[in-house]
């Protein structure tokens, strides 16, 4: 079988998964549906991994390969095909997605197994990875809008999972909608390639098109080029985008892991790469892609340093993180980015998995304030979430280590404007693993809250469900998270899923240690083949500096913390009294929603009550068909004051009438 | 032969039958002047077909008198509907048409 | 020469006369049979139907040959797919109004036989003369359907919808009348007939105002913004069944007289007059979608989103581009499609929230109806134009279509799918999630008198987002007709 039929059996099984498990909600017993599913995105990962040893088998510059089902709207000059286009570019997400998808689909069937809507749950899972991998998988921009709205649509299936609360729904709705705004871009962008780029749809046709008919730095090309931007910036989250992804957290902690970090946020990044010789042509636009992208780590970092929702730290932590991809890979340093891209997905789905342990033992609370001392309770909880801190934090040799230094190296290497960038990549990394330690010691660390006691005495603690947002209590029907939720760490999946993805956060950087092991620059070559940075990355001398000086910011950062924390608590606390509007403005996250309220949500719905009251009824009710009604009540009037009734009115109106006609004729006669 | 004598009497006839349509209240007077009219425009139809030696206007003329005969018996026997309804015999009273 | 058309196209008018002998309760279930054999016509046209040859199944004869008006049918790209979503959805419309009670359901079922009729001859006809015939025919079944079996303000929405109509009616009567007698060449006979009228193109000026004759017919019928005061009444008022197929089909009737008539007819006119047509498209999607979301009661909300919808359409015919006009066509289909479901659901959703079809009275609906909450969604995300559906595609042709004309309206435009997206998740969520309102009864659908009407229809909508090129390639054989307008516009 070739790599494109291997890959058709990727997209093939987690549709065949959700179509079954939709289909058979009443029938699948237990578990069955959960087993279901993760063995349909097992049997995706090993087709994954059968087509990138096909691909591997051709030479270099020969890896690539298209292949169209059938036609999907084919006329009036446009030519859409439902293809797929495989090279190791799209090979190594497949691998990355449907890889960690599997794991966190086993984690999944513990975590919610006494969910009432398990079944529900496993098929939009399916749906989603179904979706992400058409998205990477796509072999032309409108099936890869195509998984890209798929991928926001499970996505706010998944946020808005319980769906009698009223927190998650509204969550929901804004997540879809700023989807909807990156679709719309993407679909003008689609537009611009197009038209200029010779009519092409396919990413081939599209960049042989962009060499002959765009001249560099074109102002059509920056606008298409800052049009996917949109998009990107929309699906990962990135300023001025944001504001969804924090509210995404309303969701189940494993969709969190999956969806919110692991790797739909991610596809901006993948859309960046995919898209590179465009942006290599552009460079102004590349350039604001990643001055933003640099202005998002930094802002995200600054919110996760203040935030005191154990979820929201993590995802703001997501946004900062995908922000040194987005980075990476818009100044031209796609292995960095895409190295980043697949640690972050191990190291971030391991953190929401112990995120979730510990919400499940404090029974839904989700603020670290109230949080403390786990580190006896739950032991392979701790061991599993330190090592992710560690990874997140960039400390030496874990897989984040390698994978945000190579980023940062690359640009520093580069100089000039990327510099400035590298230099806030640098300040990121300090503030990074200070808020990684502040979860580490203000969770596991410090005095046991009650909860951890009564984890420690044995008890499994059953706390009344109550809405981590609003604080209600909730009963365990359907749309609301099952009786026994999250009672963490207590079954062999969880701690499969959790414990392998601790290892791969540990030797994950194996795969790209300077001068040692470039397996992955030379797996992802031939994609970057034409790519004019392909020689651009420092030598190996000086990768070994950045790495010790992230090595040692990561350590600062780390240590600060400890002494914040656990030598002189109270730190903080004098921090924050020093400095109040520091603090307001990252707790209330530099006043986004707020932003964002004031400018769109508010003047929308007003528009929309004047139109309901004034333009209806004034304007269309009152002045169009009042008037209308007014002309032809005049109109029937008079025609009334003609039927008198009375036989000789009529009788007199018919003499005149032939009269009048008689008239006529004589007239016309002479 | 002048024609000019019999159109003047047929529109002397036309003209009485329509005034009396236009003024008289009773129904059965009605019919009458409406009859007379009928019976003006006749004569004129005989008088043209007379003139042009063509029997086409006596054809016409005598379907004007089934005409007549028909709506003779027809509006007789409104009248004696409301006679017998003991409606009062003038037509300005029947304006339920009024808009 | 064929009677092909004419046999699906008198079918619902015989069978609603049957109806009117047929046993009170067997009545509405005659039509159904008569709407199903009238599809299974359409399906076996559809499958006959040959791409890429033009008019085909061409019925012609003289019917008034004093005036030169014939009765003329005729299916091509344009219409193949309007004609059999007409005898589509007739189906569920029909079975939905059989399985509840009516006063005098014979007299309904003939009305709504003579509707379809109507509708099918105004998509069919290959004559101008005949087109309004069937055009005016179309509102004489909807006013006693509304009139007659319609809400409490019946009559007051009734007169309304008529006299619009009305006037937009008798305009366009004028407006073809004065079409067939001014482009009869001196000595000439007079013809109504698309193909010839199409040959003898009028003067500038005199195209003008007959454009404006037949878009105020048109864009009453659409609806489009400022022409719509009839919409909400009439949306209020009317039996589920019949605004169903009103806002399903009947809708279409006028933006398809676009494409058969103003454009072809008329082209140095649509040139003349595009950047208006693009206004009122774009200012009717905006306006339309914004109203969507403030509206609590859930016709209106489809009611409003309708004039957004249709926005659309417009916008595409009027990008003068075979992108665009395709698009449209692909539109109107995909607008017909999940729009009859949408007023389906609004109808399960009132049964089990007490008979209120306000989304106050809702909320929390999906507890115990995972069902209903899943064909809801599909087809809410369709109608938003989600990509992947084939609603996705006609917008895409839409946007490329005017993008490449006039960008600027292209843009404006684009807002109202991200509002799009706003007022369809807001009526889903009202309805079917937050918590269980106080009055809902959360039921699932019945597999029968409610699941069995809705799934077909579900699965086309699915089936045509899986392969959309199914619709495009049939409808690209009416690509040569929108290809002339640009030309057209060259050559003045």
């Amino acid at each position: 079988m070739s790599a494109t039929a291997w890959a058709w059996l990727v997209l093939a099984f987690p549709l065949a998964g959700t179509l079954v498990i939709g289909l058979g909600w009443r029938v699948l017993p237990g578990r069955v549906p959960g087993w279901l599913a993760s063995s349909m995105i097992l049997a995706a990962f090993a087709c994954a991994i059968a087509a990138t040893v096909k691909m591997q088998d051709r030479a270099p510059a020969a890896r690539h390969a298209s292949s169209t089902l059938f036609d999907y709207a084919h006329s009036a000059g446009l030519n859409i095909g439902l293809s797929i286009y495989v090279d190791p570019l799209s090979l190594f997400m497949a691998l990355v997605v449907s890889g960690v998808s599997f794991l966190i689909h086993v984690y999944s069937v513990s975590y919610m197994t006494s969910d009432k809507g398990f079944t529900r749950y496993f098929a939009y899972l399916n749906f989603f990875v179904f979706s992400m991998l058409l998205l990477v998988l796509a072999g032309n921009i409108i099936i890869l809008i195509v998984g890209w709205a798929f991928v926001g649509a499970a996505s706010y299936l998944l946020i808005s999972f319980w769906y009698r609360r009223e927190t998650a729904t509204a969550a929901g709705i804004k997540a879809f909608v700023m989807n909807v705004i990156g679709d719309v871009a993407l679909v003008i962008a689609a537009f611009l390639l197009w038209k200029n780029a010779g009519h092409h749809v396919s990413y081939t046709g599209i960049f042989a098109g962009s060499k002959t008919h765009f001249s560099h730095d074109q102002g059509t090309l920056i606008a298409a080029c800052l049009l996917l931007t949109v998009g990107a910036f929309a699906k990962s989250a990135q300023l001025p985008l944001h504001t969804w992804l924090p509210d995404a957290m309303e969701g189940p902690t494993p969709v969190s892991a999956l969806i919110h970090a692991a790797t739909m946020v991610t596809a901006g990044v993948y859309l960046i790469a995919r898209f590179h010789p465009l942006y290599e042509q552009a460079p102004t636009a590349a350039n604001i892609t990643a001055g933003v992208a640099a202005a998002t780590l930094f802002f995200a970092a600054t919110c996760a340093l203040a935030v005191t929702d154990l979820k929201r730290i993590i995802a703001y932590s997501t946004m900062s993180q995908i922000g040194y991809m987005m980075v990476g890979v818009s100044t031209g340093g796609y292995d960095g980015g895409l190295f980043h891209l697949m640690t972050h997905a191990f190291f971030k789905a391991l953190l929401f998995m112990g995120a979730g342990s510990v919400i499940g033992a404090m029974a839904g609370i989700q603020d670290i304030d109230r949080m403390g001392g786990f580190r006896k309770s739950m032991r392979f909880t701790y061991i599993t979430f330190v090592v992710g801190a560690l990874t997140l934090a960039g400390m030496m040799p874990f897989a984040g280590w390698f994978s945000k230094d190579e980023i940062l190296g690359f640009d520093v290497h580069r100089g000039g404007f990327d510099l400035i960038l590298a230099i806030v990549g640098f300040a990121g990394a300090l503030l990074t693993a200070f808020y990684s330690f502040r979860m580490v010691f203000r969770v596991f660390h410090g005095d046991s809250v009650p909860e951890a006691q009564s984890l420690e005495r044995g008890e499994l603690f059953h706390g009344e469900h109550v809405n981590p947002m609003t604080g209600e209590h909730e009963d365990t029907g359907v749309g609301f998270p099952g009786a026994e939720h999250h009672i963490a760490e207590r079954e062999l999946p969880m701690k499969f899923a959790m414990g392998t993805l601790a290892v791969l956060s540990v030797v994950g950087g194996v795969v790209a240690i300077p001068g040692v092991t470039d397996w992955l620059r030379n797996f992802l070559d031939p994609t970057f083949a034409d790519s004019k940075f392909v020689n651009a990355a420092p030598s190996t001398g000086a990768d070994w500096t950045g790495l010790i000086v992230g090595a040692g910011i990561a350590l600062a950062g780390i240590t600060t913390a400890f002494v914040c924390y656990i030598r002189r608590p109270g730190t903080t606390a004098e921090i924050i009294k020093r400095l109040p509007f520091l603090h307001r403005l990252f707790v209330n996250r530099w006043y986004f929603d707020e932003l964002y309220d004031a400018l769109f949500v508010r003047p929308t719905a007003t528009f929309g009550r004047f139109g309901r009251y004034v333009v209806e009824s004034a304007f269309v009710q009152g002045t169009l068909v009042g008037g209308a009604t007014r002309i032809v009540g005049a109109g029937t009037a008079l025609a009334r004051t003609a039927q008198s009734g009375y036989l000789r009115g009529y009788a007199v109106l018919m003499l005149i009438g032939f009269g009048g006609l008689a008239l006529y004729f004589l007239l016309q006669a002479t | 032969m002048n024609i000019t004598w019999y159109l003047v009497l047929s529109a002397f006839l036309f003209t009485i039958g329509a005034v009396g349509v236009l003024t008289r209240r009773n129904p059965l007077v009605i019919l009458l002047c409406l009859e007379l009219m009928l019976n003006a425009g006749n004569l004129a139809l005989i008088a043209f077909s007379r003139m042009w030696g063509n029997g086409d206007g006596q054809i016409f003329a005598l379907v004007v008198m089934v005409v007549a005969a028909c709506e003779v018996v027809v509006g007789l026997g409104i009248i004696v509907g409301i006679f017998r309804r003991r409606i009062p015999e003038d037509v300005d009273a029947l304006s339920e048409l009024r808009g | 020469m064929t009677v092909y058309l004419s046999i699906i196209l008198f079918l619902p008018t015989i069978f609603g006369a049957l109806a009117l002998f047929a046993p009170r309760r067997l009545a509405l279930w005659t039509l159904v049979a008569g709407t199903v054999l009238t599809l299974a016509y359409s399906i076996v046209m559809l499958a006959r139907f040959k791409t890429g040859v033009g008019m085909q199944f061409i019925t012609d004869d003289n019917w008034i040959s004093e005036l030169g008006i014939r009765y003329s049918l005729g299916v091509d790209g344009l219409n193949l797919f309007l004609i059999v979503l007409t005898s589509l959805l007739w189906v569920p419309a029909t079975v939905a109004a059989a399985l509840r009670d009516w006063d005098r359901p014979r007299l309904f079922a003939f009305f709504m036989g003579i509707a379809q009729t109507a509708v099918l001859g105004a998509f069919m006809s290959q004559d101008l003369a005949l087109f309004v015939v069937f055009f005016d025919l179309m509102l004489v079944p909807f006013y006693f359907l509304v009139g007659m079996w319609g809400g409490e303000d019946r009559v007051y929405a009734t007169t309304k919808l008529v006299i619009y109509t009305l006037v937009g009616s008798l305009l366009m009567l004028a407006a073809a009348v004065a079409l067939g007698v001014m482009s009869t060449p001196a000595g000439g006979h007079i013809s109504f007939s698309f193909a010839t009228l199409a040959q003898h193109p009028l003067s500038g000026g005199s195209q003008y105002w007959l454009f404006i004759l037949f878009a105020f017919a048109f864009l009453v019928k659409a609806p489009a913004f400022p022409l719509h005061g009839w919409m909400p009444d009439a949306y209020r008022q009317a039996p589920l069944p019949v605004i169903l197929v009103f806002s399903a089909v009947v809708s279409k009737v006028g933006v398809y007289g676009f494409l058969r008539i103003v454009l072809p007819l008329l082209p140095q006119a649509s040139v003349h007059f595009q950047e208006l047509m693009l206004a009122i498209a774009v200012v009717s999607i905006l306006y339309g979608s914004v109203l969507a979301f403030s509206q609590d009661e859930a016709r209106l909300v489809l009611g409003y989103s309708s004039i957004a919808q249709l926005g659309f359409i417009l916008l595409g015919i009027f990008s003068l581009d075979p992108k665009g006009g395709q698009g449209a066509v692909l539109q109107m289909v995909n607008h017909g499609l999940v729009v009859a479901p949408l007023f389906l659901i609004i109808g399960y959703l009132a049964i089990r929230a007490q008979g209120r079809e306000s989304l106050d009275w809702m909320g929390g609906m999906a507890f115990r109806a995972p069902v209903l909450a899943t064909v809801f969604l599909i087809v809410a995300l369709a109608t938003l134009a989600m990509p992947g559906s084939a609603n996705f595609v006609g917008e895409l042709y839409i946007l490329f279509g005017t993008f490449q004309s006039k960008i600027v309206y292209g843009l404006v435009a684009s807002v109202g799918v991200v509002l799009a997206a706003v007022y369809m998740i807001r009526f889903y969520q009202r309805a079917m999630h937050n918590p269980v309102g106080a009055h809902v009864e959360s039921r699932d659908l019945a597999l029968g008198p409610e699941l069995g009407v809705i799934a077909p229809l579900v699965l086309v909508i699915l089936a045509l987002g899986v392969y959309p090129n199914f619709l495009l390639h049939r409808i690209n054989a009416f690509a040569p007709t929108t290809k002339n307008i640009p030309q057209v516009a060259l050559k003045r």
